[in-house]
């Protein structure tokens, strides 16, 4: 049975550290386990280089919803950036809640490099609760004529 | 008030000090505005009541501040808390300034070093005061369409004038994140989401390290209780993480320390 | 203008059969910036790396984007490839089209858009990479070992015999350890001292090894390849080098009664004294708190029967400043008394003992050469009750972690006992017996079966006196519980291995970590085992964690030959992703406002402070530093900086930025 439904599919941005949640995404292709194509990874170095006002840019570049996702807490590469990124996390989603965001959108994770299957399940769940949801139109988008970041010459 | 302009003349008499920084009359009644003051003379000019509410530490950090000297500074509760977060923060060396305190029935203590300051903040009552507890609580009992809609109609009318920043006695950064324009974090212009970021920015910027003088949202030309952001954060700091900023002279910053079972519920 | 050039792989039906590679390769194309995009079946093969190497000469591209499998497969791959045709490797970039998008989705129209987006993302990210270069720091060869137990003296031997040049301190008077005191060593019950002494003498005889013993690190600055470290030489009392150590001074001390801390307080040693007779050096020490002369004034026999003169009554403490390039820290533990068990009796009765008290007794350099007389009265026990797991694995009153090595030398000394009287009766209480380790097993099992002790699986409850015996209260739960109760001779309790008394202060002082039991924190607990995070700092030994001598000796040449690797180049070479705070024209030098929050989040300590000072050398103001030589490169301290005056190479805020606005 098929139904010409043009369902809305959110956008999603997801932040990563390479060592653990990057590693593990790449375990869940090596794994060939599949999930919803709707998210993009940015991938950093560790989750305590994640800057708070990234997420804010993804929301205002139109994400719908965004994964923030790191090595599990003893396991950062480099010992402790993941308790460093966790408490501002803490701080950030109090804060978040404050004025007004909607914290269904901002998905916390520990996946480890061998979580393959965990990344997967993860995408497709924050996928679907973000449908449910719907668009994000609340967020204030970045406006047009708001400058660029210079083009390298 | 008498007693302030008696240590004020005192201190400048005997040079112990080169200034005094201070509160005159303001253009209203209703209203204080800073002073400097250089000479024993010139004391008569201080004045004391409810309206001298701005943090003059804030003034500490201007080259043109630095310029004069030692300095007396007269203080409430958060201007002392912030003079020792501005030393936990490598940015105020003791003995610089000679903290004059004034307690609630016009009692004026000396306080020449940090360790006179942590000592005597140690004593004072904590918290916020009822009416802002009650604002805060009312804001965050609200659902969350309608609390999204009370900020947005805010930070709507947020004019980008960075009063709030300049107000503030931890805003003290050569160059603010608003400036920094490679990448360009913070649009120029007013624009809803660059206002909503830099109010988040702000707020997280002092997170860990607001001492509660509320200069900011007294500052603010449009009214906007960006006050209520930092006390969110300040409490969260504190319950969960037990921060205390300015209270003591010690560096102990929330956002860059951490315990191995700090909590985290949220994270899936 | 930047010229890109986007390179799209298929690998063969593992990208191609999913993603149309070459409508990415055509929308890459039309990227602004892009002057070049193709897309090729295996662009990790030689003609692959071809194409974009001639295409790198041909279109002098500024930056290149390889859209194929994960970077953490071929990144090296193909940032060797750009570098072969003349193009910085940093300016390379992925775009991760296999693991990330092709494997992991259906064959659909939004697969090949994600494709696309992930291409545009990493397009707009090259644009704004720099070129990098490795970090070169150079490397001060030369070691400085913490330590002069069996692990520093096997990390110092394996170095020195390496070829490089080892300072080796020591806090007490002979390195020798606590393994100079043990009697004989599980499982093949040979003679501690007969193997360990003759490494002591090859330690103070290598012609590298540069010894101070009686001496305490005094301060560590710093960082890899180029630590300076002060060393407190303790006054001596003597001059070493006049000394011969012919041990005439200590026949003559007075001072005689002062429980000897080698042999665990059952002996007795004198004011000026060497710990032990194979003591390396042979130098003596005196003992200033017990001294007659430095606590009257009055006595110096020791200067009068000294045949070369050696005693230097007013010497002083000596600090000697040492350049090192690296640190191993082998400073070992500590055998804690049993304050856990009050109810043992411990202190009390003089014939409870612990278990490094006993391998004294076994010892044949020990008090009773070698007899096993109990302390009180000299007599020989005929019944000897030993106790596993006093203090550890008991959360409750004791130490929650296992010491490891009780097990072994609790059967060692039921064994040994045994040996020694043949109609002696040892008892062991046990929890359970862990017996890891090479013949370890088949070892308890002698003493089981060979030697007879009777092990009973209980904890003891209580031990009291009684017409002069010790009765041993405890219970057998194999037995269902049965209470048992024995009287004994002489008690051995197996009681915890702790770290040094001062490990925290010397970690701190070292600025390395340590876990909640004091303990050092390796780098890794699996992959890097003999690293500290700090860089250039490694561990070895029972400062880590309780560990027995073969692994004590493992680590402790694994730590070495971590330090002679480092030692084998001029230079250290490190991955330029590392952080760098800005540098601004006067008057404000950097927009670093010098708050120094980052200093504490830093996980490696490579926040340092810059003075920048006026010609006649005023400080106009103190801004961070990243030191590269021990920064990792995690970004905690960029997210952290509120001004943005700190950046990630490689990850800079505005090639992250680019990305998101890209999206």
């Amino acid at each position: 049975m098929e139904f010409a439904v043009s369902a809305f599919e959110p956008k999603l941005v997801a932040f990563v550290c390479n060592w653990c949640t990057y590693a593990g995404a790449d375990l869940t292709g090596t794994s060939r386990i599949k999930y919803a194509p709707n998210v993009r990874l940015i991938r950093l170095p560790c989750t305590g280089r994640i800057d708070f006002m990234l997420l804010l840019q993804a929301f205002g570049k139109g994400a719908d919803g965004v994964i923030v996702s790191g090595c599990h807490p003893g396991d950062c590469h480099y010992t402790a950036g993941n308790f460093h990124a966790r408490r501002r996390w803490t701080l950030f989603r109090r804060l978040l809640d404050f004025v007004g965001v909607d914290l269904r959108r901002v998905h916390f994770a520990w996946v480890s490099a061998a979580e393959g299957a965990k990344w997967a399940e993860l995408v497709n769940d924050v996928k679907t609760k973000i449908q449910a949801l719907g668009p994000y139109d609340a967020f204030p988008k970045r406006l047009d004529g708001r400058p660029q970041p210079a083009e390298v010459a | 008030m008498e007693a302030l302009r008696q240590r004020a003349r005192e201190l400048l008499a005997a040079g112990t000090v080169q200034a005094v920084l201070g509160y005159a009359a303001g253009s209203e009644p209703d209203r204080a505005r800073p002073c400097f003051v250089r000479t024993a003379a010139e004391a008569d000019g201080l004045i004391w009541n409810e309206h001298c509410r701005q943090n003059l530490a804030t003034y500490l950090q201007k080259p043109e501040v630095r310029a004069l000297g030692r300095l007396a500074l007269v203080a409430r509760r958060s201007t002392l808390r912030a003079l020792l977060q501005l030393a936990a923060e490598n940015q105020l060396a003791d003995g610089r300034v000679v903290a004059l305190f004034v307690a609630d029935d016009g009692a004026v203590t000396e306080l020449p070093t940090l360790a006179a300051i942590e000592e005597l903040v140690a004593r004072l009552p904590r918290g916020l005061s009822d009416a802002d507890r009650q604002e805060l609580d009312r804001i965050a009992a609200l659902p969350l369409g309608e609390r999204q809609a009370y900020w947005a109609g805010e930070f709507a009318r947020c004019i980008k004038c960075y009063a709030c920043r300049a107000a503030c006695p931890l805003c003290y950064c050569a160059r603010c994140i608003t400036e920094a324009n490679q990448p360009q974090w913070i649009p120029v212009s007013s624009d809803p989401l660059g206002n909503l970021e830099w109010n988040i920015a702000r707020a997280m910027h002092l997170a860990g390290r607001c001492v509660d003088c509320g200069s900011c949202s007294d500052a603010c030309p449009e009214g906007i209780r960006l006050d209520l952001l930092n006390h969110v954060l300040a409490e969260e700091a504190r319950t969960q993480f037990g921060a205390e900023p300015g209270y003591s002279v010690r560096k102990d910053y929330a956002l860059a320390s951490f315990k191995p079972d700090d909590k985290q519920e949220y994270i899936r | 203008m930047p010229r890109i050039g986007v390179f799209i792989c298929h690998c063969g039906e593992n990208i191609g059969a999913t993603v149309d590679a070459a409508a990415v390769a055509k929308a890459a194309g039309e990227l602004p910036g892009v002057v070049h995009a193709v897309d090729y079946k295996y662009m990790c093969s030689d003609p692959g790396q071809n194409l974009i190497k001639e295409a790198i000469r041909e279109k002098k591209l500024t930056g290149v984007v390889v859209g194929a499998c994960s970077p953490r497969m071929h990144e090296p791959t193909f940032r060797r490839a750009c570098a072969e045709a003349g193009l910085n490797a940093f300016l390379c970039e992925m775009a991760n089209l296999r693991e990330h998008c092709s494997w992991v989705h259906e064959k659909l129209p939004e697969t090949t858009e994600k494709a696309i987006d992930l291409v545009r993302v990493m397009v707009e990210k090259v644009k704004r990479n720099r070129p990098l270069f490795p970090i070169n720091v150079p490397i001060t060869k030369t070691a400085l070992v913490l330590g002069g137990g069996i692990a520093g003296i096997q990390a110092a031997l394996d170095i020195a015999n390496a070829g490089h040049p080892v300072v080796l301190v020591e806090r007490e008077a002979s390195i020798g350890g606590h393994m100079a005191q043990l009697s004989e060593t599980f499982p093949t019950l040979d003679c501690s001292q007969c193997i360990l002494t003759p490494r002591m003498v090859e330690v103070a005889q290598h012609p590298n090894i540069r010894l101070y013993t009686y001496s305490e690190l005094e301060s560590l600055e710093g960082f890899i390849g180029n630590f300076k470290a002060v060393i407190r030489k303790k006054a001596r009392g003597i001059d070493e080098a006049t000394c011969t150590g012919c041990g005439a001074c200590i026949q003559k001390c007075p001072t005689k009664k002062i429980p000897s801390e080698f042999n665990a307080h059952l002996g007795h040693r004198t004011a000026i004294y060497v710990p032990f007779p194979q003591a390396v050096p042979n130098k003596p020490v005196i003992d200033r708190a017990h001294c007659t002369y430095y606590r009257t004034g009055k006595c110096k026999l020791c200067e009068r029967v000294c045949p070369t003169k050696a005693l230097r009554y007013d010497q002083e403490d000596l600090l000697v400043e040492v350049a090192v390039g690296a640190v191993v820290v082998a400073t070992g533990y500590e055998v804690k008394g049993t304050d856990f068990f009050p109810e043992y009796g411990y202190g009390r009765y003089k014939d409870v003992i612990t278990g490094l008290q006993f391998e004294r007794l076994a010892s044949a350099s020990g008090p009773t050469l070698g007899a096993i007389r109990r302390p009180s009265d000299g007599q020989v026990p005929e019944t000897v009750v030993f106790i596993a797991c006093a203090g550890s694995r008991d959360p409750a009153k004791g130490l929650h972690y296992c010491s490891k090595i009780c097990c072994m030398y609790t059967a060692k000394h039921a064994m040994l006992y045994k040996h020694k009287v043949h109609h002696g009766r040892p008892y062991v209480f046990y929890m359970d017996i862990r017996a890891g380790g090479k013949m370890y097993e088949e070892f308890v099992r002698r003493a089981i079966e060979e030697d007879q002790v009777s092990y009973i699986r209980g904890r003891v409850s209580r031990i009291y006196e009684k017409n002069g015996k010790l009765i041993v209260k405890g219970v057998d739960t194999l037995l269902n519980s049965r209470p048992v109760e024995i009287a004994a001779d002489l008690v051995v309790l197996a009681t915890a291995m702790v770290p040094q008394p001062d490990a925290e202060a010397l970690a701190q002082k070292m600025k390395i970590s340590y876990d909640g039991d004091r303990f050092l924190n390796e780098a890794h607990p699996k992959l890097r085992p003999v690293e500290m995070n700090t860089a250039g700092i490694f561990v070895a030994g029972a400062c880590q964690a309780p560990k027995d001598i073969p692994e004590t000796v493992a680590q402790a040449s694994g730590a070495a030959s971590k330090v002679i690797g480092l030692f084998s180049k001029d230079e250290l070479s490190r991955e330029p992703v590392v952080a760098v705070v800005n540098r601004t024209a006067p008057p404000l030098f950097s927009t670093c406002v010098g708050c120094f929050l980052c200093e504490t989040a830093c996980p490696y300590q490579a926040i340092e402070r810059e003075e920048i000072k006026d010609r006649n050398g005023n400080v106009l103001k103190t801004v961070a530093r990243v030191n590269q030589g021990v920064c990792q490169g995690c970004g905690t301290c960029v997210a952290l900086c509120r001004s943005k005056s700190i950046d990630l190479q490689g990850f800079t805020n505005e090639q992250v930025f680019a990305e998101l606005v890209a999206l």
